[in-house]
């Protein structure tokens, strides 16, 4: 152990390397309930830096293991096996803001919100929005391909990655895409790393694709008495050729959590509940559009459609969807956020089968997602200081990809595999897939030294 | 040493508390010591995981370096705020440096100044009944000097009593009173240091000697009233006094200055002359976020014909500290000072020539960070540039 830090401090200097008992509490765990202290910790500064790292840790073979600021859900950045936690939020410089080719070159470690709001001066970009952006780093939102709301009109984060530095296991580095739109030479080593949760090598640039700011917005919300009508609005939506920005669901449970906890006066009487979003350049299209939504929500069953005039209305819109994580807080001790996809046209089914399975074990859960790209967010809501409750919970999950996997669907739409998930990505993915993918993991991390463990069930 | 309410608090808030974080990790976003050091050992989420580590036995019992992390934090109660699961990072806080006082583990800078509060009555070991220097030089004594009964006490605090460069907000706000005809009196050598230090480094016992002080040498004057222009005295006497006193108020209404000042100017008795600036306000934390006190700045600076109001990024509930919080400045200079050079790079982004903030801790320390960062912003307090206005 002292040899690991010892080396390191060689390596890139003593104030780099963190190893008092209090540091490596603070880097044993991610946005869930699981930790693992690391032995070592390293925030590097350079491409060099982490290659050094990465050789030193090659050489002794422990763990190396990259993050970000650590809002992971999945348990992908926690050191279960020990070895050196390598922070990259001091890597977070802006490197090029190219106007005219709408491209960024950053950091990993620059914290995504930053990027949004350094791109939006220049009238710029960048859509990909997971609810964690503002305690996320594009180093993770890269590493485990993020989603959020926005993600049915602008796609997720991989759709925006057009080149990334990688710090191989060797430490050589591997630098994949170029300013480019289109790029066919060889194969698609970027989409190979997007999503791959450190365990093929560790990200430290990205070149990314921006596009036009949008600059109206319109937000529509609507009560429907039925599951069912919800999502047929929907697709109703979709089919009339509309693409929102936005098509946020809550159902039931949700909303009950939120008026239990916060009493904002939501009905209780209805099924579920629509936030939807239209935006643009061209304002008269934005509102017609709105305007279209509305239309569509009352022919297709909403009992009630309210459009936002101005921002303040637009924010009392919203206020129900931000208080999911407050009210949920105030339920449990724990939750166990998941995010299986599904068909957008199974949302319904999903969600009735999932309330079966909350019934039947006797443990609260609250269903919110995305209606337009079919990913729901089922949270088990729990106490894990009780035995009992943790042992339901994790039947409870087995049931849920259960559900997911059924209905055409899989196990996370935009938090990743990390530990949590390992048990049934061979039930999503298939024995061939999975034979692949570990000849790819060893080809590219022979010692499986980068974030073992995660991603890839052992065989 | 950590009173017994202090320890069974800490029990119960540790369970409470720590075990309703859920790892977010939003606090990070709003840190402004974080912000700085990009390393989670700073994060507030990272104190709450302690915390709970030791309850769990993952960490043996407190160290140094346990206790270091816990004033390593400018207590500006960012966290707290932005918390989506409501929970009181701040009192986890408060009640484990409390712990640590109790374990001597105490950073020595700290337990120094806790020494020195207690033997001085104030924070700067001078000689308690100097803390009047500041009315020597005055165009006219002001008329509060050795004044026996009055409607108002002006608790002064220590720092504008005894550092000469905040010397001008007492002064200012002297001025200001006796311009109002306003019934005040200074309390000179019976004001001591408010508690307000002793109670973050988790010294209640020594705090509430200098409470129960303060609060006799104020009735002794018959006052309805107290009034500071420190948010930290404000804050502590307002939510923290009566708690400790046992008595649901003080039969006193607290205030600060900007409230004082906000009602004052709005009935319109006192005429204002034009300034041609654009001006910032920066809301000090224990005055905003923690003290609830946001708009009377406002509604002051609203009177000034010709002024210019632009609102940094981070304002009112939000505001960013200006580094000088949680008694850092004894013991880890270097964070407080990284943090008020981003503070006042937040001014400067929204074009303000000048910032006015309404706390002396907060002019120092953000003045000093305007001359770090060699950017052309005047730091005043409010109390000072109403003055200015009168004249």
């Amino acid at each position: 152990m002292t040899d690991i830090v010892a080396e390191l401090q060689e390596a890139i200097g003593e104030e780099k390397v963190l190893s008092s008992p209090v540091d490596l509490i603070a880097y044993s765990f991610d946005g869930t309930f699981e930790q693992h202290a690391p032995e070592a910790v390293v925030l590097p500064e350079t491409d060099e830096d982490v290659a050094a790292v990465i050789k030193v840790a090659s050489r002794l073979e422990v763990p190396v293991v990259a993050r970000g600021m650590s809002s992971g859900l999945a348990g992908g950045s926690i050191p279960f096996s020990g070895g050196v936690v390598v922070s990259l939020t001091r890597m977070n410089r802006i490197l090029e803001i190219d106007e005219e080719n709408m491209t960024v070159s950053v950091e990993a470690g620059v914290v995504t919100a930053d990027l949004q709001a350094e791109v939006e001066k220049l009238g710029l970009f960048f859509p990909p929005d997971p609810s964690s952006n503002r305690q996320s780093t594009i180093g993770g939102n890269i590493a485990c391909d993020a989603g959020g709301p926005r993600c049915l009109k602008y796609g997720v984060t991989g759709d925006y990655v057009l080149g990334l530095a990688v710090v191989l296991h060797d430490g050589r580095l591997l630098e994949t895409g170029g300013k480019s739109i289109k790029n066919v030479v060889g194969y698609d080593l970027t989409s190979l790393f997007v999503g791959s949760e450190g365990t093929l090598g560790i990200i430290t640039r990205a070149l990314l694709r921006l596009v036009a700011r949008p600059q109206f917005v319109r937000t529509a919300l609507a009560y429907f008495p039925s599951l069912d009508d919800s999502s047929r609005t929907a697709s109703a939506i979709l089919s009339a050729g509309i693409v929102p920005a936005t098509l946020e669901l809550m159902d039931e449970t949700a909303m009950t959590c939120i008026e239990e906890a916060m009493h904002l006066g939501l009905p209780l009487d209805v099924e579920a509940m629509l936030i939807i979003e239209t935006d643009g350049s061209d304002e008269e299209a934005v509102v017609r559009e709105i305007g279209e939504v509305a239309r569509i929500c009352r022919e297709t069953g909403a009992r009630e459609v309210k459009v936002a005039r101005d921002e303040a209305e637009r924010d009392t819109l919203w206020k129900a969807r931000r208080s999911v994580s407050p009210s949920l807080a105030r339920q449990a001790p724990n939750k166990l956020g998941e995010d299986i996809t599904v068909p957008r046209s199974a949302i319904p089914e999903a969600i009735r089968r999932i309330r079966a399975i909350s019934e039947s074990y006797g443990l609260p859960m609250v269903i919110f997602g995305h209606a337009g790209d079919g990913n729901l967010h089922p949270n088990v809501l729990f106490d894990r200081r009780d035995p009992g409750q943790w042992e339901k919970v994790e039947q409870i999950v087995g049931e849920v990809f259960n559900v997911a996997l059924e209905l055409g669907g899989t196990l996370s739409g935009e938090h990743g595999v990390g530990t949590f998930k390992l048990p049934y990505v061979e039930q999503a993915l298939g024995a061939t897939s999975i034979d692949i993918q570990w000849r790819v993991k060893r080809a590219l991390d022979p010692q499986n030294i980068l974030n073992p463990g995660k991603v890839l069930p052992d065989t | 040493m950590a009173s017994d309410v202090v320890a069974e608090e800490f029990t119960r808030t540790v369970e409470e508390e720590a075990l309703h974080c859920v790892r977010c990790g939003l606090c990070l976003a709003v840190c402004p010591g974080y912000r700085e050091s990009l390393d989670e050992s700073d994060s507030p989420r990272a104190r709450v995981a302690l915390v709970r580590a030791v309850k769990e036995g993952l960490l043996e019992e407190p160290t140094e370096g346990f206790s270091n992390s816990f004033f390593r934090c400018l207590l500006c109660g960012a966290c707290t705020f932005a918390c989506p699961s409501g929970v009181a990072v701040d009192r986890i806080l408060e009640l484990t440096r409390g712990e640590m006082a109790g374990l001597s583990l105490l950073p020595p800078a700290l337990a120094e100044l806790d020494d020195r509060i207690a033997e001085y009555r104030n924070v700067s070991a001078e000689d308690n009944d100097g803390r009047l220097v500041w009315a020597d030089n005055l165009p006219e004594p002001p008329t509060g000097l050795g004044k026996e009964k009055a409607e108002i006490a002006y608790f002064v605090g220590c720092v504008g009593s005894f550092f000469p460069r905040t010397y001008k907000v007492p002064q200012s706000l002297v001025q200001v009173f006796d311009r109002a005809g306003a019934d005040y009196s200074l309390l000179g050598g019976a004001e001591w240091c408010c508690g307000y230090p002793l109670f973050l480094n988790g010294e209640l016992d020594r705090a509430r000697d200098m409470i129960k002080h303060n609060v006799e040498a104020v009735r002794a004057m018959g006052a309805k009233k107290v009034v500071t222009t420190c948010p930290s005295c404000f804050l502590f006497w307002k939510h923290t006094y009566p708690t400790v006193m046992g008595e649901e108020d003080l039969g006193l209404e607290v205030q600060h200055a900007t409230e004082f000042l906000a009602d004052l100017l709005e009935a319109g008795r006192v005429k204002l002359r034009e300034m041609d600036e654009t001006v910032t306000y920066h809301d000090p934390c224990d005055l905003g976020r923690k003290g609830g006190v946001t708009e009377a700045p406002r509604r002051i600076l609203a009177q000034i014909p010709g002024l210019r109001l632009v609102e940094m990024a981070e304002n009112r509930d939000s505001s960013h500290c200006c580094g000088g919080g949680g008694n850092l400045e004894t013991f880890a200079p270097d964070v407080g000072q990284a943090v008020a050079r981003s503070r006042i790079r937040q001014a400067a982004d929204v074009g303000a020539t000048t910032l006015v903030s309404a706390c002396q801790q907060c002019e120092r320390t953000l003045a000093n960070a305007a001359r770090a960062e060699k950017l052309r912003i005047r730091v005043k307090d409010i109390t000072e540039l109403v003055l200015e206005a009168m004249e």
